[in-house]
């Protein structure tokens, strides 16, 4: 039976509790669906040619010999069998293969296979997230046949153009603009198309990246205002009659506010999705536009839809039927960077501790291809339970990509590969540097910040301005990497900044502090130091170097 | 109007509205039958009407127009069950016209059979007696056997096709109801049951050709049956209104009294406009407005499809029309495979499950080969055919939830099977959607098979079977149309040459070179991806277009491709296979060539250059040189390898030497035969050394076979056999823990197969087998033959000799047996005996 099936025989109760219903699990209950898929999973994989392989002819029995045969593993550790699609190593025959891009891997891109029970499950979630967008409370919501979306995804091969084909398999829903009418189009003909159905028919729910929609947003309103009074002329008579009548009401308030019309002032969204990183730096602005706070969901090319925010937007749960979850404590994290031979202690999802910060591992179940798979992302567990939403289950607060990767805005993950091959390419004498990710003083927008000091030489044989380096190294951070491109064709955003940092400092700092700073993502204190050390540097050489 | 008069006008009614609405549809034989079956119905009932009526010219004419139709009815009938049935034509058929014809003739001419009726009585209390002799029976009679003779047609038909039987049935009801409203009108006196039977029989006999699928209901939404209707009611409104308006006229508009009449037609008129156009729009809705968006689709599809040869296109044009048109669910597309099998390739989303296959013998695929119409599951099941399903297969279409079958035939090939599932709402597919769906599978069978056709050839002619990549001349199209276009801003060209391929091939065979060769085109496939385009540029070679990508790019991604194909046997199953390595040489546009033709020669200079530098490397061409050089890590000068393991070699001889002396003289004899052999078919230095060290090794697993089995006198048990046996395995397994002479594992592992496929342990044949084991093979049962062992005596060479001649083709390659035997004979190879204590020459 599908979504819009049940929705018309009236069970929202049922619906709810088919849906949102892991959300009433207790711990206990919890791990024990967690256990017993990971064992029918483990049956599966580590039969399968691919787990033979990284299992080195080991056979886990137990939940606790998996944990301890099966090493935490990298993309690296799966690319030669799945970037050659090669089906019969998995554990079971893929229905799809999902893409992304493999910033400072060996390959473009990644690919992940996705099986018929996978997609079975990320169906339901996909369906899971769109009630809990729309619900104030437990158990209820607002769902209809004919509901519109607004499309601001990627399409397939993307994970988020399986959204579309998922939501489409089980309920009416009409995308604005259809999808294969979208496929065909580039970003910002998508949006100004979907924007013009949606005066006409309105708009029922946006999913989108976090930074995504809020450029999308932005526009939306720019176009809702119209740029001529023709313009404005022709918008109206394509109008609904309820819409125009929205129109010219939000036009006067706006006049009364003295403001700029917003989306809120023209479409009542049902349910906000934003997925991605960095959405917290939009979010609030996000609901200022649209009157409706966005709901988070973690969604990744690997483990697929995993979790949800609910009602009260206070933390992230995990669905319990999607992945086994381990976590990495922070600290354990820092002692595999340092020494890569370290395996790192992890904790499941009933040992985690409200305050730590963990960077995750999941093995998919109903026959994925990836176990004990490090995502790259970091949680903070803020409670083991919540009186508002009744749970009784951890929920999470996503903090970022693992600190070797900066990700900008969702969009680019530059890793320390990825800096040190623009620096060889743009041929810039860069004796030494860091790169941290850091947050704009007045909107809390995320930037990538470089702290470069030149070598000597250059300084006196080169013409080498702040500007001139950003602009130097902006084009080849655009040649090595698509994705840093895209943020600036697509959002327009210019996410680097430059501080130059006198000649010298680094190994100052290096002597003063006795250690060697990590290029990405140092602590902020640390870098802190290290431009303060600039000034201890001035104090003991007392001379200057003609910067 | 009294009852009689009032069944009589609706039976009329029914049977004029059916025959018009039949007469303006397509017509096929079976429509021809059931036209004349109403018919004589009209002939029957409106004769019976005007006779009871009295009606000019008089009651006796129109008797014998009544009677007409009675006794032709059940010939109508007999025509349409056997056409129904699909009974063969027999002139059986013209003797009952003949006979039931000339008896309603003699019976007009002479009331020989059944006299026109008396009139009793006058006025309302008319009526007509009628005075029955003998000769009645004789027509009646007819009849009767006639309707016998529609029973046996029937029982026949039931025995040989059920589901068809069945179809029947109403019809059977039909006749029966109208057999009884015969009877009945002795019961009934002044109800008119036979026509009111009459009535319920055309209705029964229309929905047995509905539900045979003979007509869809949209074709009754013609436009003579709406003059006809509307032509009807405005009679029957002016019958009962023109009086009443007339006189509401006269009573209230008294001034216009001379145009009462004119206004009064002028009303009706326009009311009757009015019905006409109600009656227009009604059917409009109900059947032409489907009827017509769905030819609308049908244009737009065919249109659609006649444009295209992508296939794909094309499916999805089927789908979409399909889906659009009746709001089916699901729709999955098997098309036949080069083995006969039914594959599905295409479905509604690109989520479904689309790992179904219906192989040759599959029961769906034999009935559609058979029948050119769509099929449903429900009917499918009441087969024949559905029997020899299995339960697998029925769960399969029951999960997909399939509910029609609608093949797609180019004359008697079915080229492919389109699977529908329900529509939304769980309505089911139904009679009326047939007809579209024929449509839709005549129009896409010819664009299918065409288009498939199309990609193939198209395919065949631009791909590399092999390696399914370009091939050499599309190779150079493609690379002229990508200088043309990107020649100016970036464009790279990759050639990978695979080092030492012949030795590859030599040693494991060409099977395994040919694998290796796709393992290779996949790799560089899948790292290419839609940046580029890759090619297959000669026997060995690859070569890779990169539109856009500057040489540096270009560069990176020879790496990862040359690093993946290094480590591409390193997991291989049997860890038996040589690392592979490629020579791989850049060039890119507009840096360091201005035309495709330098581009490539470019690229290829490269290449030499690495070959020459010791192969296994990238470089770059750059302005007349050759620069940027990178390794794998073994760019020196390539020396002879095989030259620095005679120490491990030595040390292994020595190990067997110490547990089984005769193995160790074997080994060395086997080494020394093989070699002479190799010398004798001109192979190289390279070769023969690798050749030799094989020998040397190919019994080193002897080590884990039991003394006692090895030096024991007489026959060994079978399970002593399996253990002799294993030794080829330990072998490998020992030699498998020194990767630098991995080289020789071919030959030692394929030195017991045999020409036949009858060896073991891998049980290959022919050419499969290295070309190093098959001489080995030779060697080692020469040598085996002619030594003299615990357990047997030595043979003499004649024997040893006649042995290998016997054995050629069956266990040892007949081509090199000749060599062989040629070299012993001539004395070109000289005789060692091995016996226990050491060689004797």
């Amino acid at each position: 039976m599908t979504f819009q099936e049940k929705l018309r025989n009236g069970e929202r109760d049922r619906i709810w509790q088919e849906y949102c219903g892991f959300l009433d699990l207790d711990m206990k209950e919890y791990m024990t669906i967690q256990n017993r898929l990971l064992m029918e999973q483990m049956q599966m994989w580590c039969s399968c040619p691919l787990g033979q392989k990284i299992l080195k002819g080991k056979k886990p029995q137990t939940i606790e010999e998996f944990r301890q045969m099966v090493p935490l593993t990298t993309y690296e550790d799966y690319a030669d069998v799945l970037l050659l699609k090669k089906e019969e190593m998995l554990p079971d025959q893929p229905i799809i293969w999902i893409q992304t891009t493999w910033e400072g891997g060996k390959h473009p891109i990644k690919v992940a296979p996705y099986t018929k029970g996978m997609l079975q499950t990320y169906k339901n979630n996909v369906l899971a997230c769109m009630i809990l967008s729309t619900s104030t409370q437990k158990g209820q919501f607002d769902i209809e046949e004919a509901d519109t979306f607004l499309y601001a995804l990627a399409p397939l091969p993307y994970t988020t153009g399986l959204i579309p084909l998922a939501l489409t398999d089980e309920i009416n829903v009409e995308f604005l603009p259809p999808v294969k009418d979208a496929v065909k189009l580039s970003f910002s003909e998508r949006n100004k198309k979907g924007f013009k159905m949606g005066l006409r028919r309105g708009i029922d729910f946006f999913f989108g990246l976090g930074s995504v929609a809020y450029y999308v947003s932005l526009s939306a309103a720019k176009m809702s205002e119209g740029d001529k009074t023709g313009g404005k002329l022709k918008k109206m008579f394509s109008m609904s009659p309820s819409m125009l009548l929205r129109y010219i009401k939000a036009k006067n308030v706006c006049r009364k506010e003295k403001r700029q019309l917003k989306p809120k002032d023209l479409f009542h969204l049902k349910g906000f999705v934003c997925a991605g990183t960095d959405n917290r730096c939009y979010k609030d602005d996000l609901e200022d536009l649209w009157g409706v706070r966005p709901i988070e969901v973690f969604s990744g090319t690997e483990p697929s839809c995993i979790g949800i925010e609910t009602w009260t937007r206070n933390g992230l749960y995990f669905f319990p039927d999607t992945c086994f979850y381990e976590f990495i404590p922070e600290d354990e994290m820092y002692k595999n960077m340092e020494d890569p031979a370290y395996q790192p202690r992890t904790v499941c999802m009933d040992q985690v501790v409200p305050g730590q910060v963990y960077e995750i591992a999941i093995t998919v179940l109903k026959g994925g291809a990836f176990a004990r798979y490090r995502v790259g992302d970091m949680y903070r567990c803020v409670g083991l339970s919540s009186k508002e939403d009744e749970t009784r289950i951890p929920r999470f607060q996503y903090i970022d990509r693992i600190p070797t990767i900066i990700d900008i805005a969702g969009f680019t993950r530059i890793s320390e590969n990825s800096i040190k091959s623009v620096i060889a390419l743009s041929g810039l004498d860069i004796e030494n540097w860091v790169a941290l990710k850091e947050f704009t003083e007045d909107k809390g927008r995320p930037f990538l910040h470089m702290y470069v000091e030149l070598s000597p030489d250059a300084v006196v044989s080169r013409a080498i301005s702040r500007e001139l380096l950003k602009e130097h190294l902006t084009i080849y951070f655009k040649y090595v990497d698509q994705d840093y491109n895209d943020l600036k064709r697509i959002l327009g955003m210019d996410p680097l900044e430059i501080t130059i940092l006198r000649c010298g400092t680094f190994k100052t700092y290096e002597a003063a502090s006795g250690k060697k700073l990590r290029h990405i993502n140092p602590p902020v204190h640390d870098v802190q130091d290290l431009v303060k050390a600039q000034d201890q540097f001035q104090a003991q050489d007392g001379r200057r170097f003609p910067l | 109007m009294n009852s009689y008069a009032f069944i009589s006008i609706i039976a009329l009614y029914s049977y004029v509205f059916f025959m018009l609405a039949f007469l303006t549809a397509k017509k096929n034989r079976l429509i021809w039958d059931f036209i004349c079956v109403l018919f004589l119905m009209v002939l029957w009932t409106g004769g019976s009407l005007l006779m009871r009526g009295q009606m000019w010219p008089s009651y006796e004419l129109w008797y014998h127009v009544s009677l007409t139709g009675i006794w032709l009815l059940p010939y109508a009938y007999y025509c349409f069950i056997r056409d129904f049935a699909g009974a063969q034509r027999k002139s059986s058929k013209k003797i009952w016209l003949l006979l039931l014809a000339a008896g309603t003739a003699v019976n007009w001419k002479t009331g020989f059979f059944l006299k026109p009726p008396e009139i009793v009585g006058e006025g309302e209390q008319i009526a007509f007696v009628y005075h029955m002799e003998w000769p009645v029976v004789i027509m009646y009679g007819l009849c009767a056997a006639l309707l016998v003779k529609i029973a046996a047609i029937i029982y026949r038909l039931y025995r040989k096709r059920p589901e068809t039987a069945y179809q029947l049935l109403p019809l059977l009801a039909g006749i029966l109801i109208l057999y009884l409203g015969n009877l009945g009108i002795s019961l009934f006196d002044g109800f008119p049951v036979d026509i009111l039977a009459g009535v319920f029989n055309a209705v029964l006999m229309f929905y047995t050709l509905y539900s045979g699928h003979v007509f869809r209901l949209t074709l009754l939404a013609s436009r003579a049956n709406c003059y006809v209707v509307a032509m009807a009611i405005s009679v029957l409104v002016f019958f009962n209104l023109a009086q009443e308006m007339n006189r509401f006229l006269q009573q209230n508009v008294n001034i216009l009294a001379q145009y009462h009449v004119i206004i009064v037609a002028v009303l009706i008129m326009l009311l009757a406009l009015a019905i006409y156009s109600m009656m227009n729009l009604l059917f409009d809705r109900l059947f032409v407005k489907e009827e017509r968006m769905q030819n609308e689709r049908l244009s737009a599809y065919t249109m659609e499809i006649s444009k295209s040869l992508n296939l794909h296109e094309i499916f999805q044009a089927l789908v979409n029309v399909i889906t659009e048109t009746l709001q089916v669910k699901k729709i999955y597309i098997c098309m036949e495979e080069s083995d006969g099998s039914y594959q599905a390739v295409y479905s509604t989303s690109p989520l479904d499950d689309k790992r179904f296959t219906m192989d040759a013998g599959h029961p769906l695929v034999s009935w559609m080969k058979e029948h050119d119409q769509c099929l449903f599951l429900r009917d499918f099941k009441r087969t024949l055919a559905y029997k020899a399903m299995w339960e697998e297969e029925k769960k399969r279409l029951d999960d997909m939830k399939v509910e029609c079958f609608l093949p797609l035939k180019d004359n008697d090939d079915l080229v492919g099977i389109v699977m529908l599932s329900g529509k939304e709402k769980k309505k089911s597919l139904g009679i009326d959607d047939i007809g579209f769906l024929n449509s839709i599978e005549s129009v896409s069978s010819i664009a299918v098979k065409n288009s498939r056709l199309y990609e193939r050839a198209y395919s065949e002619a631009r791909t590399d079977e092999l390696t399914t990549l370009l091939n050499r001349k599309c190779f150079y199209e493609t690379l002229e149309e990508c200088c043309r276009r990107c020649g100016r801003s970036a464009l790279s060209l990759v050639i990978f040459n695979v080092d030492d391929f012949k030795l590859y091939n030599q040693l494991y065979g060409n099977r395994e070179g040919d694998e290796a060769l796709r393992h290779i085109a996949q790799i560089i496939k899948g790292t290419v991806g839609e940046n580029g385009y890759a090619a297959r540029y000669s026997g060995k070679e690859f070569a890779v277009i990169l539109p856009e990508y500057d040489i540096y790019s270009a560069q990176n991604l020879a790496e990862n491709i040359s690093a993946q194909i290094r480590n591409m046997n390193r997991n291989s199953k049997d860890g038996y296979l040589k690392t592979l390595t490629v020579s791989c040489g850049i060039c890119g546009m507009p840096y360091a060539a201005s035309s495709p033709q330098e581009l490539v020669q470019n690229a290829d200079q490269a290449v030499y250059h690495v070959k020459r530098a010791g192969k296994n490397g990238i470089m770059v061409f750059s302005d007349g040189i050759i620069q940027n050089q990178k390794s794998g890590g073994s760019l020196e000068k390539h020396r002879s390898m095989y030259s620095e393991y005679a120490s491990t070699i030595y040390a292994l001889t020595a190990a067997i030497d110490a547990k089984d002396h005769y193995t160790f003289q074997h080994s060395k004899n086997v080494a020394y035969y093989a070699e002479c052999l190799a010398k004798a078919l001109n192979m190289s230095d390279e070769y023969r050394e690798i050749l030799k060290e094989a020998a040397l090794l190919h019994d080193i697993g002897k080590i884990g076979v039991p003394e006692h089995i090895l030096n024991k006198q007489g026959k060994l048990t079978p399970d002593e056999y399996e253990a002799m046996k294993s030794h080829v395995e330990y072998s490998v397994g020992i030699i498998r823990h020194l990767p630098s002479m991995d080289y020789v594992i071919p030959a030692v592992i394929g030195h017991h197969e045999r020409y036949d496929g009858k060896g073991y342990p891998r049980r290959i044949a022919g050419k499969d087998i290295p070309l190093a084991a098959r001489i080995l093979c030779i060697a080692d049962s020469f040598d085996a033959m002619i030594s003299k062992r615990c357990y047997k005596q030595e043979m003499t060479l004649e024997y040893a000799v006649n042995e290998l001649e016997r054995g050629a083709g069956s266990q040892f390659d007949p081509e090199l047996v000749p060599v062989f035997i040629q070299e012993i004979q001539s004395g070109r190879v000289e005789l060692v005996y091995s016996n226990g204590e050491g060689a004797q020459k």
